[in-house]
Formats: C-alpha cells, structure tokens, sequence
C-alpha cells in the first residue's frame, strides 16, 4: 500500500513540470491562493478594526429595543432616517432583568434623535452682546469698564454696517434684487449715519430695535444645522465606550445635563469656513495633492478669496486694524482694503500656502473667532417630539469628542451625545422637572382643563374678555414677565442643574447597549438575552452589533460577500480550466493508462494516479501561493496600509493606517479550498481516465 | 500431456464498425500447453492482435469459450480479470509501451508494487536480478527516452516478466526493431522460456522472427488456417503468407 502510494507520488511529482498545462493550473492555482490569503486578511482586518470602532462607539455588543416597534433599529439606518421606535417604558426593570444574564458587563440605555439647531449669526450675538451691555448700564449704572466695552461694540456694529455698505454698493453696480429694495438701502444708510449713532447714546433700546429689526435680517449669516444625538447616561456611557474620547473641553460631569459635540460635526458646521478649507487643503496637500492639479482646491482657494465677509463681519476697527497691519507686512503692501489684503492674502499656490497656512493661524486666527460655539456655550436645541411638535431645549456644551477610528468618516461623525433627561424632555416625555414645571405655569396662569365640547364658549363665550393683547412697544422686561415659579425654572441655568440618578431608571429608554464580559460569546448570549426578556415579559428585541449598526453592519457584509463571490468566480474560473486541462492531458496519457491498465493496475489506481497529480500540484502551487501572500501580508502589516487621507478608506481601516495581521485560518481556509476546487475539478477526467480499456495500450503507434 | 494453459474454443469475436459487423475471429479453437513457445503468424488485419487480447484478458469473446489457466474469462468480473492479468500474464508492446516519466528500474518495479506481495528490498533484489538477465543492470536509472528501441523493448520484456507470470503475450515484438535488434530480442525471450518455463505466446509477420518459436500458429481471415511444429536443426520454417 505504502509503496502503491510511493509510486503515485512518484509519477504525481515527476509529471509535475512536465506539462505546459500542469504549469498553467499551477499557475491559477498560485494565483488563487494568493487572493484568498491576502483578500482575507485584508477583510479580516478591516471587518475586526470596523467591528471595534462599532461596538466601542456607540453600539456595544448588542442593542435591544421594544419589539412593538414599527421599524427596525438601526444606529446609522439604511437610507438616514431614524426608525420610529416605541420606548421601553420599564427601563429601572428592563435593566435589572439584562445585567442579571450572565456574560452581560454592563448595559447603556439610549435614545437617537436629530434636531435642528440655529448656530451664532455674527450679528445677532453682537447685538446682543450690546444689549446686555446696555442694560447693565441701565440697571447699575455705569463704569468704566462697561464704557469702554459699550464704545468698542457700537464700534464692531459700525463696522457691519460698513461691510454691508460696501456690499450693497456692489450690488447696485451689477443691478441685483436687493439694490432695488429701497427700504432696505435707506435702513443701512440710516444705520451709518453718524446722526443715528448720536441718537443711539439718547435711546439705546429704539437704536438696538431698529439694528435688529431692519438691519440684521439683511446679514443673516447664521445657519440652521442639522444634529443627530444618542441621549444616553452619559457616566455610563464614557465608562463602557472605549472608543469615545473627549477632544476639546471636558465630559459632562456625572449626574448634570449637557452636550457633547462630536469633533466632526464641530469642525465640519461650527468652524469658521475658511479656516475649514484652509485645513482641508492642507490634509490633501500632505497626502500628494497637489493646488495646481485638484479642482476640488483651487475651487477652495477661490472661495477663500472671494467668501471673505465672515471674516470682516466678525472684526471691529481695532481687529480690522491689527488684521490690515499684519497682512501689509506680510503681502509687502501699503493697500488700506482688508478684503483686498484677503484676497490677496488667500490667493494661494503649492508654492506659499504652508507660509500662508502658518500666518493664518498664528497672526489672523487670534483675532477671530474660529469656531461659531465653543466648549462653555448653551445651544438652543430644538426637536420635533414624537408626537410631531417642537420642544426646544438650552443645554450648555461641555466640549467635543471623537470616537476614535470613525472620526473621519461623515456616517458614524454625525452622532452627538446628551444626557438621558434632556433627551426625554426633547422627545416630548415628562421629566419630573418638566412636570413640575408644567404645574407651577399652569398655577401661575390661573389655567383650567377645558372640555373640547365647551371650547368655544370658553374662547369666544362671554363677552368683555381680551382676545387681543396690548402690545407693549420698546423694551420687553423680561425679568417682569417670567417672574414666579416657572419663571425661576425657565431660568434657571440647566447647565447647574443636577438630576437625581434615579431618574435615569423611571423614564422611557429607546433602546440599550449592552457590553459583553467575553464578546466571543456574543450568539449565546444574545439567546440567552431573548429568553430572559420573553420570559419576564419585557417584549425586548435583541439584535447583534453587525444587525443595530444598521448602514455600517451592511458594509461589512457586503465586503464579505464581495470578497467570498471573488474567491468563488476565481475558483469557477479555476475549476473550468484545470478541469480542461486534466481532461487534455489524460487524454495525451490514454496509452500510458491503458498499459497501466493491461498490466494489471485496477481502476482505482488510475483515479488515485490522476487525484494525486493533481492534488499535488494543488498543493505544491497552494503553497507557493500562501507563502508568497503570507510574505505580502506579513510586509503589509510591518509597513502598514496608508487611508492616504481619504476618508473612505480611513473609514474602512478605522484609522489612518491598517495594519493587517495573517490568521493561520485563513492559510488553512485557503489550502482547503484549493484542495476541494482541484479534487473536485479533477474527478470527472479522473473518472473518464479509469475507463481507458487495457486494450488502448495495444494500439500505439510510437 | 499437461492441462492446457490457455483453451480456446470456436471463439467468434465481431466489431461494431457504425451500423456494420466487422468479424475479426471467426470461429477460432487454439490449445497452448504451458511452457511453449509459440507464434501467430499472418498478415495485417488476420486476427493476430484480437486472438492476442483475447488470451491476455484485455478483450473478451463475442462468442465462445476462452479459458486462461484454467478459468472462463467470460465468467470473470473486471476487477478479477484485472487481477488475473496482474498475477498470471506478462505483456510486450510492440511500441514498448514504458511509462515515460519513471526510470528503468521503477518501469520493471511497477507490476511488483502492483501485486503489492513484496518488501522494498525483495523488489530491488528481483528487478535488479531481471535487469541483469535482460543486459541492463548499467541503465538502471535512465529514463526510457535515453535508451535505444532495442535497451527499450528488454526493458519491457523484465517488466513482462518480473512478477512471475505463467504467460507472456508479446504483440508484433520486433515490429519497431531493426531485424538484428529483433532477432536479439527473441532469443532473450526463448532464453527465458527454456530457463523458467514460461509460456510465451507472439505474434509475428517476420518469417525470421517466426522460424525460433517451437510452433506456428497460421491465421488468415480470422481462421486458422494451420498450425506447426517447427523443428530447429532445419535451416529456416516453412514461409508466411
């Protein structure tokens, strides 16, 4: 027997390279291996980075949810619309029922929603800067100090107002719609003057009015952004998420209500644009593009020159000076204009722009404000409830974060986080503030419940009632107007606030992370999970990390199914052509096999003879080919794979390089495949090899 | 005398040719008894290299009786007459028919790895023994494509004979050989015969080829139309056809 194998080894190794056609399968063979090995642990790293990046994210390594819900949970869902969930209405239970399985480390609740919000308009905040100035000089009187912060506020106004002349100037040349608008052109001349300025120091409040009212509205700069947010306990939530870093700032501290925004949302909607694109440049400057080449940043170049007004709205005289001074010394110019020293400034090459860049950020950036809201700041939050009206929501920002290997990407940057309470007020359920709130207004009022039967008699019944109130012109007192009970909670600044923890537990959650001890584990417990929340009647769907990360968990599943349809054409492609080959070169051996045959070898000598040729040669190319990928893959994971600043790739890779690691089962994946293609394509010449007749070898002519 | 060694009796053997019939024997009863050596002789197309397949198993009857040391082919399953041929029949191809790819000495080894009944070292020993018999003890290790037709066809001849066979079919022999190299080749195998005893069985058109067998066996159209006892103190045998 052994030396029956012997022999077939024997022939196996000496038709080895005797063949062109054995050479050829060798050759699809080597190639195929190499795919396989090198493709796999590609994926693999990237699938095993992106998992990382989910789960330590924002996911975990399960989501539940109430399975009442009409759609599917998804963190970051297919098509961008969050899902209509209902809410866990027991979460104190619901969460008492998850950490006792076991295997569960800890569990996050959560809640996603989006709402708009309006950023800081330059003007606006300088108006307002002003009336806060004028009314403490109002209130207490004047000091030096609130002077001299009065005079350089009206001086920064003067100098909108200036910015604004200009532009209508402009536009009167080229003849636009709003040159037309006579009333508006008369208000800005109005606001120039230097009659209405003296006038302003008389009756600041008639001046503040008439600025906000007829001027502002023409600059309005401000911008209505978009924000996602996952309400979470925040403790809790920086506890388990290993990923989520805090950047600029600091973390909401444990127990207050707060926001915190994601870097990427900070730097992409919140930064001064032309700083933005400054950066933006300089990333693809540092990854080989080039000004001169890219469309993409010669278009940023031009809007650097040309969309400077951001810039000169936020400077007043003394900043416009100082701005003027350092971009003359620089540029070598005795020109007067800051937006022309701008556009001369941000006309930039591949040759000055790192100077240009340094300057920027070293001379101009202390003058400006680079960021519309900064780490300190309330934001005004504004989201429509689940039952479809608004509720705003002032939260203060305790700073930005990043989740560390997502933070390039739009998708998973668009997440930011706030606290459990002010993500139930916002989603319109009663927080024990609001309904208390609710109360001390309703008190206050003199409100009552009015049946919808009697509605009308109610409003319009009894006659001598106010419909109509009077209004009051000039200054709003808005610390007459709110004053009481609701008034001390409608003013009180949330940022101080601080809830009871066991609040966290009484309200509604939407759904809840829930961090694994041993995430090898994770189908079991994800079983044992749904069998706890149906037997205790907790009505839980429990999805992994790949189902609830929504668009994420599909790239990953599609890249897999990529990569395995890949192996599977090459290997059809494989089969057809060694099955081909095989089948040409037994029939070249059909003498030497009937000879065999007629000597006395019996059928399954032949099938063993032609298995184990090819069969060897699978493997001996097999190995050739897993060495060669593993020598590949072993030097990619030394040098790493740069994402060369694309963002795609930086998503891919979770980072700003990948460094792919070889997983013996890939090797073993590979060479079993290779084992099954070749024994399976060479069958059925095998088959047809055994029914050679001995008589074929009596009938050669050499 | 002894028990004939193969038997055949009125043995027809037809060929499907399209929608024809081709007979190829018809009606053929031969006896061998063992330890002759015989050849067939006729011209092309007589029925020579059937009879030939017929007693060497790799074909079988249409009609009629063929018995191969004592067993009805007919009645055997393949893996039986495979075994059978394996065990009991050594085979010579006019082309020499040696794997291409393999050295003398694993050519001749091949059927002992087969047979699967020795050890490493007694198959050296037997293969070197027969290679030393056939004159190629030196060439052990050259591959069939170094050697000359003649060092080929003895290559052949030890792998017929190395493991023990009772008969060795030897079809058309010297047909590939130049007349000197083929006499050679025959008196190599009548050498063995008269040494071991093995029956040996050829077929031939060479009259020179012929005039060494013990006696011929004249086919034409698928008959036999004679057969001969030639005695070796004459000269040459009686002529072909």
């Amino acid at each position: 027997m052994l030396g029956k194998i012997a022999v077939l080894l024997r022939i196996a190794f000496r038709n080895l390279f005797k063949s062109r056609i054995n050479l050829l399968i060798g050759a699809v063979v080597m190639g195929g291996t190499f795919l396989v090995v090198v493709g796999g642990a590609l994926l693999d790293s990237v699938v095993s980075s992106m998992s990382r990046s989910i789960i330590g994210s924002v996911a975990g390594h399960i989501q539940v949810y109430s399975a009442r819900s009409k759609d599917d949970f998804a963190i970051w869902p297919m098509g961008g619309n969050d899902p209509d969930l209902s809410p866990i209405t027991d979460w104190a239970k619901t969460e008492q029922v998850l950490a006792s399985v076991p295997n569960v480390k800890a569990v996050v609740p959560m809640g996603i929603n989006a709402a708009l919000v309006t950023s800081g308009n330059t003007v606006d905040l300088t108006l307002e800067e002003l009336r806060d100035v004028v009314r403490e000089q109002k209130e207490h009187g004047s000091t030096p100090e609130l002077d001299a912060q009065r005079a350089s506020l009206e001086e920064h106004v003067r100098q909108i107002v200036r910015v604004l002349q200009a532009d209508l100037g402009r536009a009167s040349e080229i003849g636009t719609a709003q040159a037309l608008e006579p009333e508006a052109k008369a208000a800005v001349q109005e606001a120039s003057s230097d009659k209405f300025w003296a006038d302003f120091r008389k009756d600041p409040y008639a001046g503040l009015e008439f600025l906000e009212n007829k001027v502002a509205p023409q600059l309005s700069d401000a911008d209505l952004l978009p924000l996602r947010y996952v309400g979470t306990d925040l403790d809790a939530f920086q506890r388990n998420f290993d990923r989520m870093e805090i950047v600029d700032g600091q973390a909401v501290p444990p127990g207050h209500r707060g926001f915190l925004m994601s870097k990427f949302v900070y730097e992409e909607l919140l930064k001064l644009k032309t700083a933005r694109r400054l950066d933006k440049t300089k990333d693809a400057l540092e990854t080989g593009d080039t000004i001169a080449k890219s469309e993409t940043l010669r278009r940023y170049v031009r809007e650097n020159r040309t969309q400077t007004r951001e810039i000169l709205l936020q400077l007043d005289r003394l900043k416009t000076d100082k701005a003027v001074a350092i971009l003359q010394r620089v540029l070598g110019s005795s020109e007067p204009s800051l937006e022309k020293l701008l556009d001369r400034f941000f006309d930039t090459d591949d040759r000055n722009f790192q100077e240009r860049y340094q300057i920027f950020y070293r001379d101009l950036a202390p003058l400006l404000q680079l960021y519309r809201l900064k780490p300190g700041d309330i934001l005004t939050i504004s989201a429509f409830t689940r039952s479809g009206y608004v509720q705003s929501l002032n939260l203060r920002i305790w700073g930005t974060f990043r989740f560390k290997g997502l933070e390039k990407s739009a998708l998973s940057g668009n997440i930011n986080l706030m606290d459990l309470v002010s993500f139930r007020e916002l989603y319109g359920y009663l927080t024990t503030d609001k309904q208390a709130e609710i109360d001390a207004i309703k008190r206050e009022a003199g409100t009552q419940e009015v049946d919808r039967s009697r509605a009308e008699d109610e409003l319009f019944g009894k006659a001598g009632r106010h419909i109509v109130a009077e209004a009051t012109p000039g200054l709003i007192d808005e610390k007459e107007n709110f004053k009481g009970n609701a008034a001390a909670l409608r003013r009180e600044d949330l940022v101080r606030r601080v809830y009871d923890p066991k609040e966290l537990g009484r309200g509604v959650v939407l759904d809840a992370a829930v961090i694994l001890q041993d995430p090898r584990k994770l189908p079991e417990t994800l079983r044992a999970i749904q069998a706890r929340s149906d037997a205790d009647g907790l009505g839980l769907r429990v999805l992994s990390w790949q189902q609830a990360a929504g668009v994420l968990g599909q790239f990953i599943l599609v890249a897999r199914l990529l990569l395995y349809f890949s192996v599977f054409i090459i290997f059809v492609v494989a089969m057809v052509i060694i099955n081909n080959s095989v089948m040409m070169a037994t029939l070249q051996r059909t003498p030497e096999v009937g000879t065999m045959r007629a000597i006395g070898a019996q059928r399954g000598f032949i099938l063993g003879m032609v298995l184990v040729e090819t069969l060897t040669l699978g493997l001996v190319f097999g190995a050739l080919g897993a060495t060669l990928g593993s020598g590949v893959v072993g030097a990619l994971h030394h040098f790493g794979i740069s994402a060369r600043g694309n963002e795609t790739f930086y998503f891919f890779f979770s980072g700003p390089r990948l460094f792919p690691t070889l997983s013996p089962m890939n090797v073993i994946a590979a060479l079993v495949i290779v084992i099954l293609v070749t024994t399976l394509s060479t069958l059925y010449p095998a088959f047809l090899a055994t029914r050679v007749a001995p008589v074929r070898a009596m009938q050669t002519e050499e | 005398m002894s028990q004939p060694i193969v038997s055949i009796v009125d043995v027809v053997k037809e060929y499907q040719l399209g929608s024809t019939v081709v007979p190829a024997l018809r009606g053929v009863s031969l006896d061998v008894h063992p330890g002759e050596f015989i050849s067939i002789a006729g011209p092309s197309g007589s029925g020579k290299t059937t009879l030939l397949n017929l007693i060497g198993c790799v074909d079988t009857a249409t009609r009629g009786l063929v018995r191969v040391v004592g067993r009805d082919t007919a009645s055997l399953a393949e893996r039986e007459l495979t075994r059978l041929r394996l065990d009991t029949i050594g085979f010579i191809f006019q082309s020499f028919n040696l794997v291409g790819v393999l050295n003398v000495f694993q050519n001749v080894e091949l059927p002992l790895l087969l047979q699967g009944r020795l050890g490493r070292a007694d198959r050296r020993k037997r293969v070197e023994g027969l290679l030393e018999q056939v004159g190629l003890a030196d060439h052990a290790r050259h591959r069939p494509s170094e050697l000359s037709g003649g060092q080929r066809q003895r290559v052949a001849v030890a792998r017929a004979l190395v493991g023990g066979p009772q008969i060795v079919l030897a079809d058309e022999p010297t047909a590939n050989l130049d007349s000197v190299t083929g006499e050679k080749i025959v008196d190599l195998m009548k050498e063995l015969n008269q040494r071991d005893g093995t029956t040996f069985i050829f077929s031939t058109h060479d009259a020179r080829v012929m005039a060494h067998a013990d006696a011929l066996v004249k086919l034409a159209d698928g008959k036999i139309v004679g057969r001969e006892v030639i005695t070796h103190d004459a000269a040459v045998g009686t002529g072909s056809h």
